[in-house]
């Protein structure tokens, strides 16, 4: 019978809470895909990082995990309130409080498993999605397949069985404490609006702004950011997302209590009394919800911005098929060439040296003015700090700086496809990255290049993609005509290769493996001619470079960070959604008298329909506006950040729009389907 | 124009085929301008169904009703929004108040729905609550006033927009009897001093001795119909409690 009873009750819940069991089902299916991308096989075998993207993963995992349960607990006690009358039946026909929570917790427990059900067929379809897009992001083909691995099932299981766990944890202590009078009395009680100190509180809002606009001022303008100043404006974020609310609320009713001019005009009286009666009760969630939405923004942003770093920068990383570093100057690569040949067909080859001549100019005119680099290398006058150039120890530079003959710089870009350059006799050029040089401008008057013994005249700056993270210098090299060159000490020996195919996996380890001396690096820092230049957030530093190996692990690391990142803001702002929308809904049938009576009052169907859209439209815009302003200060901070660090040319406010386009997709489809709801019931209670 | 409201063998069935119920069966009367008229009739007699017809909130299975010139079963489900919007007032048990709202607001509300500007909003309102006797409690909100009160407020919110017809269901059917006494006083009151045409079904006969006329229903027809004229209320309402009397009062329902 309480088998039967469970089935039915759950039967009709899952009518009225639909949304909460397609958000569940939605979830599962997310975990299950995501969980795919761990336990796959080709995708273990693909990679030698593999294990990154399950730390990112089994991160992301936990916080969706935590945030599930939430929704959990928060739905179960929503339902329990709305259903209190039932409950109090049970009790009233001699059902034991201990029966009644095993029936409600094995209600909840089968809907779960309705909802884990549909998802699990949601997700091989979302899996399949998600492998192709994960394939096609490396890019590799990808032949639809099912992963059916049966860890996968079960970590998906475990996931959700954890979060169903953490959220019943406390539900049967609320069946212990409750009474048959306070149950029958919780569904009736309604918003009971107390308004108290509403005047005092009204500075809320005002006050939130302002912090919000202090905070943005601060992000972009204050430079020397430290934990206090970091802790200081994460609280006051908090605080003004929570607090705010409340402040919108309390301004609403002085606004109407003041009877502004708005009040008088159709039904804005009805809207504002609506819509400032929930928020104050719902002033909790809604803080919780606006905090959803922004880590969903922020999360979403920050993926766009890598994967537009994937799209556009990666290629340029990595100019040659293969770039060998050694830090002996004299080395002919023997071992490496005899490799290659093996394993490649070599299309050309080509061994030469960097050189050096005992300067320091270049490096410390970079140390002492990139921004990228901080003010470490400054002296309070402006001057460059040389005691600190000279101990440094970052690697960002050699210790000299770097030098390359032209004939070897002509060669070079012709491997490249590029044009050979010309140089005079007494005349140098510069090869630096265009990030670099966007930041620095033309510096070259504050350089005395020499030459053989004679100054030498520049002649311009070129800023293809050179390989310059230690291997064509470190963001920068001077090209020098060949006599002078020869004047100079070799410095350390590279090897540029142009392969016909593509490399064969695993190239670059068994490059590496030839030189089984492990602290190359460190001789290679004692010798001074190691650098990685001043790339930042994403360095590529290694003696070995073969691009094809590179790229397919690059793009899996940047995956395994984006892919977490969209995981979670994806589940952050279903779950937002679902508790606004199941909010409304219920609303809709609870309150459904006040449209009837606004009915009563003359107003058209047309008029309520609208009148219902925009209340909807405030409800649901309100804590999205609240996320876009914070979400989008902190975006276009960071995206500028990124560009300024890693070189990508986008404006940083780019990433945000694309996020919130995303973000609008999904709020869109949850809107469309609660407004149709809550039409729905407002409707049936007109009839 | 005297007669403001013709019905005319208004129907109202309901369900199909061999399970068709008649709620009202060819009812027909006039409500004259100014009129406080009563129905009366057991739960089930169709008195609530007619005013529904009659409040345009429901519509009729045949027959005619007109409000003047207008035959308002001819008019679409928008005509019909406006219909009610510029003509009618309702004034129910439940009191119907907007919960989120003040007494003021609720009032104020129908008038701002009506495009009503702002002096005049204000004046009406204060009017009314002045004739009322709710002015000390316009800011507060409904769960925080007497039964009697949000009723008085119902009636204020009913008159605000000048309507043809005030349509009462059962007003007095959740109040104490001293709140019903005072409601049904201020009817009376909004009756001869607003002149409003009112239209109240009830089934408590103490409540009906305040109306000028009173039709009974039963089972879905007129049957009986009594006139105030110069009587005494107390009379009348002797005269209604035997008309009860001979129907079997309240009874009725359960046979």
């Amino acid at each position: 019978m309480m088998n039967k009873l469970a089935f039915r009750n759950v039967r009709r819940s899952a009518k009225d809470y639909l949304i909460y069991f397609m958000t569940m089902a939605v979830v599962t299916a997310l975990m299950f895909s995501f969980n795919t991308l761990l336990f796959s096989e080709d995708v273990q075998n693909l990679f030698q990082v593999a294990g990154v993207m399950a730390a990112m993963v089994g991160i992301a995992t936990f916080f969706v995990v935590l945030i599930v349960a939430w929704l959990i607990n928060y739905m179960v006690r929503f339902i329990l309130q709305k259903r209190s009358r039932e409950f109090s039946i049970y009790l009233l026909v001699g059902m034991k409080k201990r029966e009644i929570a095993r029936l409600y917790i094995r209600e909840n427990l089968l809907l779960g498993a309705g909802a884990f059900g549909a998802g699990m067929g949601l997700g091989a379809l979302l899996q399949q999605i998600l492998l192709s897009v994960f394939y096609s992001m490396v890019q590799m083909d990808y032949h639809l397949r099912l992963e059916f691995n049966s860890y996968c099932v079960l970590m998906t299981a475990a996931c959700y069985g954890g979060c169903y766990l953490l959220a019943l944890f406390r539900c049967r202590r609320r069946f212990r404490k409750m009474n048959i009078h306070d149950l029958m009395a919780s569904e009736k009680r309604n918003e009971e609006i107390r308004e108290s100190h509403e005047k005092t509180r009204r500075m809320l809002l005002p006050l939130s702004i302002l912090f919000l606009l202090i905070f943005g001022i601060f992000l972009f303008c204050w430079k020397d950011w430290n934990t206090g100043v970091l802790l200081f404006f994460l609280t006051g974020l908090v605080l003004s997302i929570y607090l705010c609310y409340m402040g919108i609320s309390a301004w609403i009713f002085c606004y109407v209590k003041d009877k502004k001019s708005g009040v008088y005009r159709g039904d804005v009286l009805f809207l504002l009394r609506q819509f400032s009666s929930k928020v104050k009760t719902m002033s909790f969630t809604m803080g919780t919800l606006t905090a959803l939405f922004t880590l969903a923004l922020l999360g979403s942003s920050v993926a766009f911005m890598f994967n537009h770093f994937q799209n556009q920068m990666l290629n340029s990383k990595f100019p040659f098929d293969v770039q060998l570093y050694s830090e002996q100057a004299d080395d002919d690569f023997q071992r490496e060439i005899q490799l290659l040949k093996k394993e490649t067909k070599v299309k050309e080859l080509y061994t030469y040296s960097i050189y050096e001549n005992g300067t320091r100019q270049v490096n410390a005119w970079l140390y002492s003015h990139l921004k990228a680099l901080g003010g470490d290398y400054h002296k309070a006058d402006g001057t460059p700090d040389w005691e600190g150039i000279e101990q440094t120890v970052d690697s960002v530079y050699c210790e000299y700086d770097t030098y390359m003959k032209l004939s070897d710089y002509n060669r070079l870009r012709q491997m490249l496809g590029l044009s050979k350059i010309e140089l005079e006799e007494n005349q140098y050029a510069i090869h630096l990255k265009e990030r670099v040089l966007k930041e620095t401008g033309d510096f070259s008057k504050s350089l005395n290049i020499k030459g053989n013994g004679r100054a030498l005249s520049f002649a311009g700056y070129h800023t293809e993609s050179f390989s310059q993270d230690g291997h064509n210098g470190g963001d920068y090299v001077i090209v020098v005509p060949d006599a002078a060159a020869e004047a100079m000490r070799p410095y350390y020996a590279e090897l540029a290769a142009d392969i016909k195919g593509e490399a064969p996996q695993g190239l670059q380890d068994r490059l590496d493996s030839l030189d089984p001396d492990e602290d190359e690096d460190e001789e290679g820092e004692d010798l001074g001619n190691f650098c990685c230049g001043s790339d930042s957030i994403l360095v590529f530093s290694a003696d070995n470079l073969v691009r094809d190996n590179l790229i397919l692990e690059s793009k899996y690391m940047l995956c395994s960070i984006i892919f977490p990142l969209f995981y979670v803001g994806l589940v952050f702002l279903c779950v937002a959604l679902t508790v606004l929308s199941v909010q409304q809904l219920s609303d809709s049938a609870k309150y459904g008298f006040r449209y009837r009576v606004l009915s009563r009052m003359g107003c058209s169907r047309q008029k309520i329909s609208r009148m219902i859209l925009k209340q909807l439209l405030g409800y649901y815009m309100c804590p999205a506006l609240m996320a876009l302003t914070i979400s989008g200060i902190i975006s276009v901070y960071t995206g500028g950040r990124f560009n300024f660090y890693t070189g990508v040319s986008a404006p940083g406010a780019v990433y945000f729009l694309l996020s919130a386009a995303l973000f609008f997709g999904i709020y869109a489809a949850y809107f469309i389907l609660t407004y149709v709801g809550f039409k729905r019931n407002v409707f049936s209670t007109l009839q | 124009m005297q007669d403001t409201i013709r019905i005319c063998d208004i129907e109202k069935y309901y369900g199909n085929g061999a399970h068709v119920t008649k709620a009202v069966d060819r009812v027909s009367f006039t409500v004259n301008q100014g009129e406080f008229i009563g129905v009366m009739g057991a739960s089930g007699s169709g008195k609530t169904t007619l005013l529904n017809m009659l409040s345009t909130i429901d519509t009729v299975t045949a027959g005619h009703i007109f409000y003047g010139d207008i035959d308002i079963t001819e008019l679409s489900e928008e005509q019909l929004s406006d219909f009610r919007k510029d003509n009618l007032g309702f004034v129910f048990q439940e009191y119907n108040l907007l919960d989120t709202l003040t007494l003021e607001e609720n009032i104020m509300l129908v008038m701002t729905l009506h495009g009503r500007k702002r002096e005049e909003i204000e004046k009406r309102c204060s009017e009314l609550m002045r004739l009322l006797g709710i002015e000390e409690v316009r800011n507060q909100f409904p769960y925080q006033v007497s039964g009697g009160q949000k009723q008085r407020c119902a009636c204020a919110r009913a008159l605000a927009n000048h309507p043809k017809l005030l349509l009462a269901d059962e007003p007095t059917g959740a109040l104490d009897s001293k709140s019903a006494q005072t409601l049904l006083e201020t009817f009376t009151s909004m009756n001869e001093r607003l002149a409003a045409t009112i239209f109240m079904v009830t089934h408590d006969a103490f409540s009906a001795s305040y109306c000028k006329r009173i039709l009974f229903l039963k089972d879905g027809k007129i049957f009986h119909e009594l006139i105030r004229g110069s009587k005494e209320r107390r009379e009348f309402l002797n005269e209604i409690l035997d008309v009860l009397s001979l129907t079997g009062g309240e009874r009725s329902d359960d046979e």
